[in-house]
């Protein structure tokens, strides 16, 4: 699961107010290449929460990234590489994704998040 | 992909700027109901949001069936531009003349431009005449015998069969009864090949017989990359698949430069994958492996009818390219909310699900594309249906999407499925959503009733008259 994937996710149990970001818990984390393009990530910044971003690329040790962004770093490729990195390259391989309220953990296995709920939950 | 594009005169033909040329777009006797949609949707991903307008010409004799339309287009490179991404179109040709016979045809020619000609008749290039018959095959004899009374054209080259600077067709539709093909009027077209399709090479290589993972729903191939035509699939945007199960359609949009993302309530995306007859493992991400493509940004197993994005989620995805659980081959299911039996903990316990309603199904589809897709992206689906019950006001409609294509894929007598093409034209409005629901609800609930009609005999079969459905012939699907 990559950065830009945790990003997009919440906690879907019933009945909770605090359902974003899920905290993560790694024990399995690689890097993997990927095409750097600037492009995509201009586009893909305006959609992402990024205090959750880069809350998730400190949580695994991924050096960086700053608290906050303005528009004009946009255009910066140092800045946009370390943005590539944390986003794209970044790999939880096995690990949880952990509820913020309930505390409830979702497995990540090979890399795919199982965010099913159980019918108690839904 | 073999073109003239690379002679000098094809330069000159495309410095000619905004001036548009009709050419001849000869497509494969396939999928006849894609087969413009398809043209149309890849000459707009230059254009995309806002649509390139298209003009076709009828083919002759005013027969829409007929493989042969006439297309007007902008430069020769948005003929490379359709021969390298479509499916169906064969190739696109420069037309200089047709004609009911020889002497029909070479009047044409001699009535068309001189200049036309003359680029490309001069001493300087290479050439070679290709014979093409449409509705039966031509023998040797005949093709060379065809090429002989060509010999009024003022070409002055010098023949090469390889690799020629430019390669003229003649093309000779001659309909024959029991080729299951439609009665296209006899013709003869003359012309210089401008691009040729490159669908066999794409079709070879991402062939579903040699690929190690697959699921009893993938998609074909062929299938796969006309719907990322259709949805304007192209590099730089994040495509979703919300049913992935082994990827296929992701797989294509890949190819075209895509960064993909796919979810599945099925445990076969998650699963520790299969062994291939090799014993190696296999699973969703060796499919990209395998061929040398980017890996999906992302993969969730997640429940369609309950998605896991935050919700102020909003106009993430280029595009959204799927084929939804109907329950003919493959029925849908979602959560289903009770009471928890065991005293597991909730991590190694397996949910319960419940039957997926094609109308629930649908519908979820519908609204999530309208809130994740960027304004002016295409969201592209199939939908079964039975023709004979099949009417245009059951489709599924929303105040945030707009029908652009509906092409109809004939799998059985009895049984369809139509490729719809939905564009996003507004903000997505959530108090709209729900009121339109509303409004709709009885016409989509018809679609639950899909799968078992099937195989329901017909009033008038049930009567005892084998009526068919005279409105529009279906045909079978050909190589030619």
């Amino acid at each position: 699961m990559k950065l830009l994937t945790h990003n997009m996710l919440e906690c879907r149990i019933k009945g909770i107010e605090n359902r974003y970001p899920f905290v993560i818990e790694a024990s399995q984390v690689d890097t993997v290449e990927q095409d750097f393009d600037p492009d995509f990530l201009r586009h893909m910044y305006p959609r992402l929460e990024w205090p959750a971003l880069k809350a998730a690329a400190d949580s695994l040790g991924v050096t960086g990234l700053p608290t906050s962004v303005s528009e004009d770093m946009l255009e910066d490729e140092e800045f946009l590489k370390v943005f590539h990195h944390a986003l794209l390259e970044v790999v939880l391989i096995e690990g949880f994704l952990v509820c913020p309220e309930s505390g409830r953990k979702f497995p990540v296995s090979k890399g795919i998040p199982n965010l099913l709920l159980n019918e108690d939950e839904v | 992909m073999s073109t003239a594009a690379d002679g000098q005169p094809a330069e000159e033909q495309l410095s000619k700027e905004g001036a548009e040329s009709e050419y001849l777009c000869w497509f494969l006797h396939r999928h006849l109901d894609f087969r413009r949609q398809e043209v149309e949707a890849i000459l707009g991903t230059a254009s995309a949001p806002q649509p390139r307008p298209v003009h076709w010409r009828q083919p002759y004799g005013d027969c829409e069936v007929s493989p042969f339309w006439y297309l007007h287009l902008q430069s020769e490179a948005e003929a490379l531009l359709l021969t390298e991404r479509c499916m169906i179109p064969r190739g696109i040709y420069e037309i200089w003349g047709e004609g009911k016979d020889m002497v029909d045809l070479q009047q044409s020619i001699e009535a068309c431009s001189a200049q036309k000609l003359a680029a490309w008749c001069s001493a300087d290039l290479t050439f070679k005449v290709a014979v093409d018959g449409w509705g039966q095959t031509l023998t040797q004899e005949q093709q060379v015998e065809l090429i002989e009374q060509l010999a009024f054209l003022p070409i002055q080259g010098r023949v090469k069969l390889k690799h020629p600077d430019v390669i003229f067709h003649l093309i000779v539709a001659r309909w024959q009864e029991n080729t299951g093909l439609p009665e296209v009027p006899h013709r003869l077209y003359f012309g210089r090949e401008v691009a040729v399709s490159n669908r066999n090479a794409t079709i070879k290589r991402y062939a579903l017989s040699s690929r190690r993972y697959l699921g009893p729903t993938s998609m074909d191939t062929e299938m796969a990359f006309i719907m990322c035509n259709q949805a304007q699939v192209r590099k730089g945007m994040l495509v979703w698949d919300p049913f992935v199960g082994t990827g296929s359609i992701l797989v294509a949009a890949a190819h075209l430069g895509a960064q993909t993302f796919g979810t599945d309530i099925d445990i076969r995306v998650i699963k520790w994958g299969k062994k291939d007859p090799a014993g190696r493992p296999v699973d969703i991400w060796s499919n990209f492996k395998d061929y040398g493509l980017k890996p999906p940004a992302g993969l969730v197993r997640a429940d369609a009818h309950g998605l896991p994005f935050r919700s102020n989620l909003h106009n993430i995805f280029g595009a959204i390219v799927c084929d939804p659980p109907y329950g003919v081959r493959a029925g849908g299911t979602k959560l289903e909310a009770k009471p928890r039996t065991n005293h597991l903990d909730p991590v190694d316990h397996i949910p319960s699900t419940a039957p997926y309603a094609l109308s629930e199904c649908l519908w979820d589809l519908l609204d999530t594309a309208a809130r994740l897709l960027i304004p002016g992206a295409r969201l592209v689906y199939f939908l079964p249906s039975i023709p004979h019950l099949y009417q245009e006001t059951i489709l599924p409609t929303h105040p945030a999407l707009k029908m652009v294509a509906n092409s109809e894929q004939i799998l059985t007598q009895r049984y369809s499925r139509r490729l719809i093409t939905m564009q996003k034209v507004a903000e997505y409005d959530s108090a709209a959503a729900k009121a339109h629901l509303d409004l709709i609800q009885p016409s989509l609930r018809l679609h639950d009733e899909i799968a078992s009609s099937v195989w329901q005999p017909r009033q008038e079969e049930q009567a005892g008259n084998s009526t068919t459905n005279v409105e529009k012939r279906r045909y079978r699907s050909k190589l030619v």
